[in-house]
Parts: structure tokens; C-alpha cells; sequence
């Protein structure tokens, strides 16, 4: 594995996450748009995050729970 | 970024149950979170029934802190973090921890590796991870460790910002990306597993 690429590697969750400063995003966004296999982890990467966020994150609420919450606070304490 | 508990701004819980605007506010910005909220509280506490009470208790404490609240600043992260202090405070103790995970031996790339070995093309792994049953993955990611799995559930479900989670569970930036990088790297592990026990994949 070339240098440039461990490093793109090594920052593929920080530019995923958005964390990269605007230099450091646009130099992994160049490296991917040129190497293939980088691309493939990152691309792995991301579908990880979309995995959690599609199935871990739309439960059903139960039906009286949003009533349940709404009487405890709407009777002020004496 | 204050979260609710007892001493909370000028204005006190009865105030605040007794001015119509407030509450109204309250109402409208917050009761919405709802369905994130008690997801996030399903894998926290893993069972509907503390998920419940655990959602509940952090809508108490919220709405007595919300007079304090200033508008216009971050709501989403306020009532995270009541929520997860709530949950540490609270159902913590009742839990036992999962065992903690060696993660010194998963290496990176650990999932995408397998995949790989086992045949997996890359224009082929949606599909694979898309078969995971939604129940799959929430118990992966039930089964981190608390704090990674605070973490993993801050950034990658709820789309909040390292800087954000570090307000959130008040721990350092670093302490974040630590956290999240272990996390994954133990889902991918326990999503590896899931997937071979399950068929998914061969090997």
C-alpha cells in the first residue's frame, strides 16, 4: 500500500464523520476520486454508518407513551 | 450546555408548567424528538420497558429545565445529554455491563476485509449488509460497551458532531474519536460473527 493511501485510509472516518478541515476533506476527495481501492473502503465505510442509521433508529414508539410523558408534566407539583 | 436535573435558571418547574408559551414551546421543539429519543433509549437500556421510563424521566427533568433552556441554542444536544445522564444516573446500575471487548486484536478494516476474503465483491456488499435483519444489528450494537456505544449511537444514528458528543457525555474530543473508532471496529466484529452464523456470507 502507498503512503498516500495509508494516510487517506487512516482519515476516511474523520472525512466521513465531516470532521476534516476544508484541505485536508478536498485531499482525500482527490486521492478517492483517483484510487479505486480507497474508494471501495470508504464507500464500505459509509454504507457501515447508513447500516446504523437505516436499522437502528426507527423503532415504533408504543402507542401511549407520548400521553404518558404529557401527563407528568402537565400537572404542576403543589 | 446545561442539562435538567433540580437547579435550573429563574424559572422553576411549576413556572414553567403555569406559563401557556413555555409550555407551548415545549410542545412544539421537543415532544417531536420523541421517536429518536425512545430509540436511543431502546439500545441504552436494552428493553422497552426501561427504554419507557427512561424517556419519560428525561422529559420530566427537561421540561423542568426548560425555562433555563436558551432558545436558539443546540435542543437536540440538551436533550441528549439529559437523556444520557438520565441513563447513567438512573438505569445504569440496574445493568450488567457486557464483558468488555478486547478490542486491541480487531484490527481495522476488519469487516471489509472478511468480506473480501470470503468472496464478497465490493459492488456486492450492500446487498449483503441490507440482509442483516434490523434486529441483528441493533443487537451488535446493544452489545458495545456503554460508552462506545454512546458514541457509535451519537454519531452514526443521530448525525451529531465530535464537538457535540464531547458536550453531550462531557468527556475530551479525543476520548470521542477513540470511542468511535473502537466501536466500530467491535460492531464490525460482531457483525462479521452475525454474519456467518446467519448464512450471509461463507467461511
Amino acid at each position: 500500500m502507498q503512503d498516500e493511501c495509508r494516510k487517506v485510509l487512516e482519515q476516511v472516518e474523520l472525512y466521513l464523520d465531516g470532521e476534516l478541515d476544508a484541505a485536508e476533506r478536498r485531499q482525500v476527495h482527490h486521492h478517492l476520486e483517483r484510487c479505486g481501492p480507497c474508494t471501495d473502503h470508504s464507500e464500505f465505510q459509509r454504507r457501515l454508518k447508513d447500516l446504523l442509521r437505516a436499522k437502528c433508529g426507527c423503532d415504533d414508539v408504543p402507542p401511549q407513551l407520548l400521553q404518558r410523558i404529557r401527563s407528568t408534566y402537565a400537572t404542576p407539583e403543589p | 450546555m446545561r442539562a435538567g436535573g433540580g437547579s435550573v435558571g429563574s424559572r422553576s418547574a411549576a413556572a414553567a408548567a403555569q406559563d401557556p408559551a413555555l409550555r407551548a414551546r415545549f410542545e412544539r421543539d421537543v415532544l417531536p424528538l420523541l421517536p429518536h429519543l425512545y430509540s436511543a433509549a431502546l439500545r441504552l437500556t436494552r428493553n422497552p420497558t426501561d427504554a419507557e421510563d427512561l424517556v419519560q424521566e428525561t422529559y420530566l427533568r427537561a421540561f423542568r429545565g426548560f425555562g433555563g433552556f436558551q432558545e436558539g441554542t443546540n435542543l437536540r444536544a440538551w436533550m441528549y445529554r439529559i437523556l444520557t445522564n438520565t441513563f447513567i444516573n438512573s438505569y445504569r446500575k440496574k445493568q450488567r455491563e457486557p464483558v468488555t471487548v478486547q478490542d486491541d486484536e480487531i484490527e481495522d478494516w476488519y469487516l471489509f476485509d472478511r468480506l473480501g476474503a470470503s468472496g464478497v465483491e465490493a459492488s456486492a456488499e450492500a446487498e449483503v449488509l441490507d440482509r442483516l435483519p434490523d434486529e441483528e444489528v441493533q443487537r451488535a450494537l446493544e452489545a458495545l460497551p456503554e460508552g462506545f456505544r454512546m458514541a457509535v449511537l451519537l454519531a452514526d444514528i443521530e448525525g451529531f458532531s465530535y464537538k457535540e458528543i464531547a458536550e453531550i457525555l462531557d468527556i475530551p474530543i479525543g476520548t470521542v474519536m477513540s470511542r468511535l473508532h473502537r466501536g466500530r471496529k467491535a460492531l464490525q466484529k460482531a457483525l462479521w460473527e452475525t454474519m456467518r452464523e446467519r448464512g450471509l456470507v461463507a467461511g
